[in-house]
């Protein structure tokens, strides 16, 4: 046997474990080596251990699913009483997007074949947006933190003033979905639709929080963390700045802002 | 030129440390004389469990278990995470680093078990380069762990154990004997495990696995889901004397986990058992 054989018995093995249909291995072993360019000997082998490896089948498929149902514990509820679950699943394996040596990946490898496939999204528009909140859901809690190139803690100050920027805490996210996903549950997975803007962060438990925004307030969220809180505010057209200062010193005591800092200088041209 | 083996602070019996215990185990070291611990577990990841994990990684001592580096595969090894790996090696101390004799990925994607390899020798002389391949890139010695096998892939020229002791050998480097994948394996391939251990380099064993499994179609699964049965417990007593040095031996538990006190009961029983044999002269073979 040459090394490309032993190649092709690993392409063959993992094709068994993540093609949607079982049928040909289960019809005929033999044959479905034969069509992956194994040897006669070979053929044999797999006709020998045709229920095996359909065991190997079963526990890899189960090993790669239950990350994802564990993170998506709403998608699941949505899709599983008419079967799409299965079929969503069987089509992210077969997918074969899978590329990461961590484990944890397996649900972000998921959302992003979800996001690029599009699957499920004529039946249920929101899908995208449910997955992604519970994705989000699981990372901020695990977020590895501000890396090397943060503002060192000394640099900023826990009361803002209208001068500053806001830097959020390296886990804390502002998002918006089309669908209030917040609010679903496994017992209701479907979310009524309705823009909803929402702050993601990690609390000093080191568990995953969420507050629901105003419009103005996400606005406020983004806009402050590139020009001052001061003309961000103006900008948006707030009227009360106290207002607004006393909203992000709350932010910060709660953890999703780390502190604030001077506006970087604008600078012309 | 005789086989170099890596030594260090793990004796005894130790316990794989698992999300569950995180926080337990953090608040004060409950007796475990080392934790086994998956770096793709650790690696990269933040927050809270994180933070907790790496309290004990960095006061008790730590073997390093990989799951994903797919020793037999044919996929470029990743130089991110074998950079990321190094630094963590060197984060937690641990005297070597153990991997899986198997391969997890195939053309970029990963399946995240533990495959077997065709057991031939074109299978063998691959994963013999990729070995060494990986031992230059690690800063620890690197061990392989022998893997429960439900299937033989393709038709097989070696039986398992000469296929384990022709890359050993021919790689050069140290065993993680599992014994309960010894005995998983002899349950559903029908051999005997006494006469499976003599034709293996047993002089190559560094550490040592021990674990539960489990029934389920029509065969015997290793689990690592139950706690670990008698027979496996005196084939562990069997084989030490046969290595003739007190290899640390790990218990996994990695599902149906139980709380900390559990399997710190079950962990000082085991302890027990390998106390009791230890200090017995060496025997060349099974009697």
């Amino acid at each position: 046997m040459t090394e490309a054989a032993v190649l092709a018995l690993q392409r063959a093995l993992v094709e068994a474990a993540l093609m949607p249909d079982p049928g040909p291995l289960e019809r005929d072993p033999g044959g479905f080596a034969a069509g992956r360019g194994l040897s006669e000997a070979d053929q044999a082998a797999f006709r020998r251990f045709k229920d095996r490896l359909l065991v190997y089948r079963t526990l890899v498929r189960g090993n790669l699913v239950e990350p994802v149902e564990w993170v998506c514990r709403v998608t699941r509820a949505l899709l599983e009483p008419s079967g799409a679950w299965d079929d969503c699943m069987a089509a992210f394996l077969a997918s074969r997007g899978l590329q990461s040596a961590y484990y944890r990946d397996v649900s972000a490898t998921f959302l992003g074949w979800l996001a690029a496939t599009g699957w499920g999204l004529d039946r249920w528009p929101f899908l995208l947006h449910l997955a992604h909140y519970e994705l989000l859901n699981a990372l901020v809690a695990r977020h590895p933190g501000a890396g090397p190139d943060a503002v060192p803690p000394g640099a900023l100050h826990p009361w803002p003033r209208l001068g500053d920027v806001l830097v959020l805490d390296a886990p804390g996210q502002v998002v918006t979905y089309q669908y209030h996903v917040h609010r679903a549950t496994p017992e209701a997975p479907v979310p009524g639709p309705g823009t909803v803007h929402l702050l993601a962060y990690r609390d000093a438990e080191g568990d995953t929080r969420w507050l629901e925004l105003t419009p103005a307030t996400a606005a406020l969220l983004v806009g402050a963390r590139s020009a001052s809180i001061g003309q961000t505010a103006l900008d948006l057209g707030l009227e009360d700045l106290s207002e607004a200062v006393e909203l992000l010193a709350d932010f910060q005591a709660k953890g999703a802002i780390r502190g604030f800092r001077p506006a970087p200088a604008r600078t012309g041209g | 030129m005789a086989f170099h083996l890596p030594t260090g602070p793990c004796t005894g019996v130790g316990l794989g440390l698992r999300e569950p215990h995180f926080a337990l185990a953090a608040e004060a070291n409950p007796g475990v004389p080392f934790w086994e611990i998956a770096p793709e577990n650790v690696i990269g990841d933040g927050g809270r469990d994180h933070d907790t994990v790496c309290k004990v990684l960095s006061r008790d001592p730590v073997v390093t278990h990989g799951l994903g580096l797919s020793v037999g595969g044919f996929d470029p090894f990743d130089a991110d995470y074998l950079r990321q790996l190094a630094e963590f090696l060197e984060f937690t101390g641990s005297p070597w680093h153990s991997e899986h004799l198997c391969f997890s990925t195939v053309d970029g994607s990963a399946t995240h078990d533990l495959l077997p390899m065709p057991l031939t020798r074109a299978s063998a002389r691959h994963t013999i380069r990729r070995v060494k391949e990986l031992k230059e890139r690690l800063p620890v010695p690197l061990i392989l762990e022998n893997i429960t096998f439900y299937a033989e892939l393709g038709m097989s020229e070696l039986a398992e154990p000469d296929f384990l002791a022709e890359v050993l050998d021919g790689a050069d480097v140290g065993w993680l004997l599992d014994v309960n994948n010894v005995y998983v394996n002899a349950l559903n391939f029908r051999f005997d495990p006494w006469r499976w251990f003599d034709r293996v380099p047993l002089e190559r064993v560094v550490q040592m696995h021990i674990a539960g499994h489990t029934q389920a179609f029509g065969l015997t699964l290793d689990t690592h889901g139950a706690p670990v049965i008698d027979p496996v417990i005196r084939l562990m007593q069997e084989v030490l004397p046969r290595i003739g040095r007190p290899v640390p031996v790990l218990l996994e538990r990695d599902n149906a986990i139980p709380c900390l006190d559990t399997l710190l009961e079950e962990r000082a029983a085991i302890q027990e058992a390998y106390d009791q044999v230890v200090a017995v002269p060496v025997r060349r073979s099974h009697d």
